[in-house]
């Protein structure tokens, strides 16, 4: 029997001839990612010098960090928290990439994305370098190991293969087929396993598109998820990619969990309802709501074409009044090409505000909402408080949508803003 | 280094699948970090006297996809205050079984629990046979074993512990 992409790249890591799903292995981290966070990035460094002893990691070309949130600095203590990261950065020869964008998409932007190479981070959106074929996984506070061990010890993840075919309908992205997934597998679908995409429908996606699916595999109860990397994702990163090594493709005879095909081709916009990512319903079901606040970014939408639909949308309309549009550009290099091409000076004329790359509007640190406001959302997720007051409610939906009910004040459905675009 | 079996009473189930634990505390408490009033805010919109009740060594109970969502610590933080010494779920969601194991947190897996115990039945986790035994109904349930790595880090308390550990067991070798 063949191997998965997962189980080729952890043997890669962990320098075996082969591993299969179940086994443990010390594997060790190609790259080993962070944005600056407190709790995370400020313990590590204080615990590796204190508990262990490291004053400097000893492969700095392995480690990247970010300073992603908080950005910018709204009081003394965020501001000496990014102090901290660039001092370490500096003492530690480690690059801290500041004012990039979002950490998720820059490492893409910068070949962290390396097809076949194995990425960790304590934050679970990084699996959208899985775009590429690197597989990258969230370990939460298990990231300490990645700091002070070469090696970090790994159970290889057993993989759910998912295969879609056909092609979206205009209003409909590739946001409304990850929630699908969501919907039609349900939220424990790949729990504790990779969630390895592809198919005739996979291929049809852009990359900007695929890397908002994988970047909400966690959604699945997957730790991560892959893509064996087309000819689209190897062109993109080839000029880009920091390691030189051969890409990784799951065989055809691979050992899946379970394999599923999923048809999109009469996908309509989905919206998922507060306060649970499980909760994936057809957007007309909610159409009509009232809306007071639209956000259109984060690390898994925000991208150029997530902003020229947006603009598509609202060509010939203008931002309903007293609506609060928000539109954070994922990262500067997306920023500067949707200037380049005009989409942010239209967006800001139809009456949208538009800020520089942040996690920040995503978190709730800003845009925030007081009680009994409700959002529309292309931000990755819908719990309770996480854009301000326990009592406001987000409602997640595609950019496009995000658009047609920042026209309306209500959710709206952006297909008929559409015809004839 | 063996685990100590977990013995004590179910002082809560929850019953909802895809269970977001912020929703223990509240999520306007997720920001608090003081664990003595973490442990007063656990499951006080539930039940008010929840923390009086609770005595050292007791257990939660969970169902399916237990920490689905978003998962912050405060909420276990707060539990831990009050002495709860490990929670039984039907499955868990893998970044909140991350995040607890890595605090030293005892976190067991065990299909079947639900159906298996009420609330204040005494319970015991016995890890060498992989058996929850429901004490107080004289029943039992085979769990599904911890890889070695997170045997490692619940023996050694947490991560912290745990590469200590492994330091030494470098050095040994």
């Amino acid at each position: 029997m063949g191997f998965t992409i997962a189980e080729k790249i952890l043997a890669r890591a962990s320098g075996k001839g082969a591993v299969r799903a179940g086994d443990e292995v010390l594997a060790k981290p190609d790259f080993v990612i962070a944005y600056d966070f407190p709790g995370y990035t400020d313990v590590i460094f204080r615990q590796m010098e204190e508990e262990f002893g490291i004053d400097k990691v000893a492969e700095p070309e392995r480690f990247a960090l970010f300073i992603d949130h908080m950005v910018p600095a709204a009081t003394t203590a965020e501001e000496e928290l990014h102090e901290i990261t660039r001092s370490w950065g500096k003492k530690n020869n480690v690059p801290v990439y500041e004012r990039k964008g979002i950490g998720h998409q820059v490492a893409a932007e910068l070949g962290y994305a390396t097809p076949g190479a194995f990425v960790v981070h304590f934050d679970g959106h990084i699996s959208q370098l899985g775009t590429f074929g690197t597989l990258a996984i969230g370990v939460r506070r298990h990231l300490l190991e990645a700091f002070v061990k070469e090696r970090i010890k790994f159970k290889v993840p057993e993989t759910v293969r998912i295969d879609i075919t056909g092609d979206l309908q205009p209003g409909v992205t590739a946001r409304d087929v990850f929630h699908h997934i969501v919907r039609v597998l349900g939220p424990r679908s790949c729990r504790g396993m990779v969630m390895e995409l592809g198919g005739p429908g996979i291929a049809s996606i852009s990359l900007s598109g695929r890397q908002t699916i994988n970047s909400l595999a966690m959604f699945t109860g997957a730790i991560t998820a892959i893509m064996n990397p087309d000819e689209a994702a190897l062109a993109y990163i080839r000029e880009r990619q920091r390691l030189d090594i051969d890409p990784l493709f799951s065989d055809d005879d691979a050992t899946y969990h379970a394999r599923h095909t999923i048809d999109v081709t009469d996908l309509e916009p989905i919206a998922v309802i507060p306060p649970s990512p499980a909760n994936t319903r057809d957007l007309s079901e909610v159409v009509g709501t009232e809306v007071q606040v639209g956000y259109l970014g984060s690390c898994a939408s925000g991208r150029v074409e997530d902003l020229a639909l947006a603009a598509d949308v609202l060509e010939g309309h203008r931002v309903k009044d007293g609506f609060q549009l928000n539109v954070i550009p994922t990262s500067n290099e997306i920023m500067e090409e949707a200037a380049a091409k005009g989409i942010l000076t239209r967006l800001i004329a139809a009456g949208a505000f538009i800020s520089s790359s942040s996690c920040d509007y995503c978190f709730g640190r800003m845009g925030v909402m007081r009680d009994g406001q409700r959002a529309v959302s292309t931000g990755t997720l819908n719990v309770r408080g996480r854009m301000g007051s326990p009592d406001s409610e987000i409602y997640i939906v595609n950019a496009a949508a995000v658009a047609a009910s920042a026209i309306e004040g209500r959710i709206a459905d952006p297909r008929p803003y559409l015809k004839g675009v | 280094m063996a685990l100590a079996n977990l013995k004590g009473r179910v002082a809560w189930i929850f019953e909802d699948e895809d269970f977001d634990v912020d929703q223990i505390v509240g999520v306007k408490n997720i920001k608090i970090k003081d664990p003595k009033e973490l442990a007063r805010l656990c499951m006080a919109a539930e039940e008010p006297d929840f923390a009086q009740k609770v005595r050292p060594g007791d257990l939660l109970v969970g169902n399916h996809n237990f920490g689905y969502g978003h998962p912050h610590y405060p909420p276990m933080i707060g539990m831990r205050q009050l002495g709860i010494a490990g929670v039984i779920a039907e499955s868990f969601s893998p970044g909140y079984w991350r995040g607890e194991i890595a605090m030293g947190f005892p976190q067991v897996a065990c299909p079947g629990i639900m159906g298996a115990v009420n609330r204040w039945d005494e319970i015991e986790v016995d890890w060498d046979s992989a058996t929850l035994r429901n004490l107080t109904q004289g029943t039992e349930l085979p769990f599904e074993p911890l890889s070695d790595g997170d045997q490692q880090m619940l023996e050694a308390g947490g991560i912290v512990g745990y590469l200590h550990a492994r330091d030494k067991e470098e050095a040994a070798t």
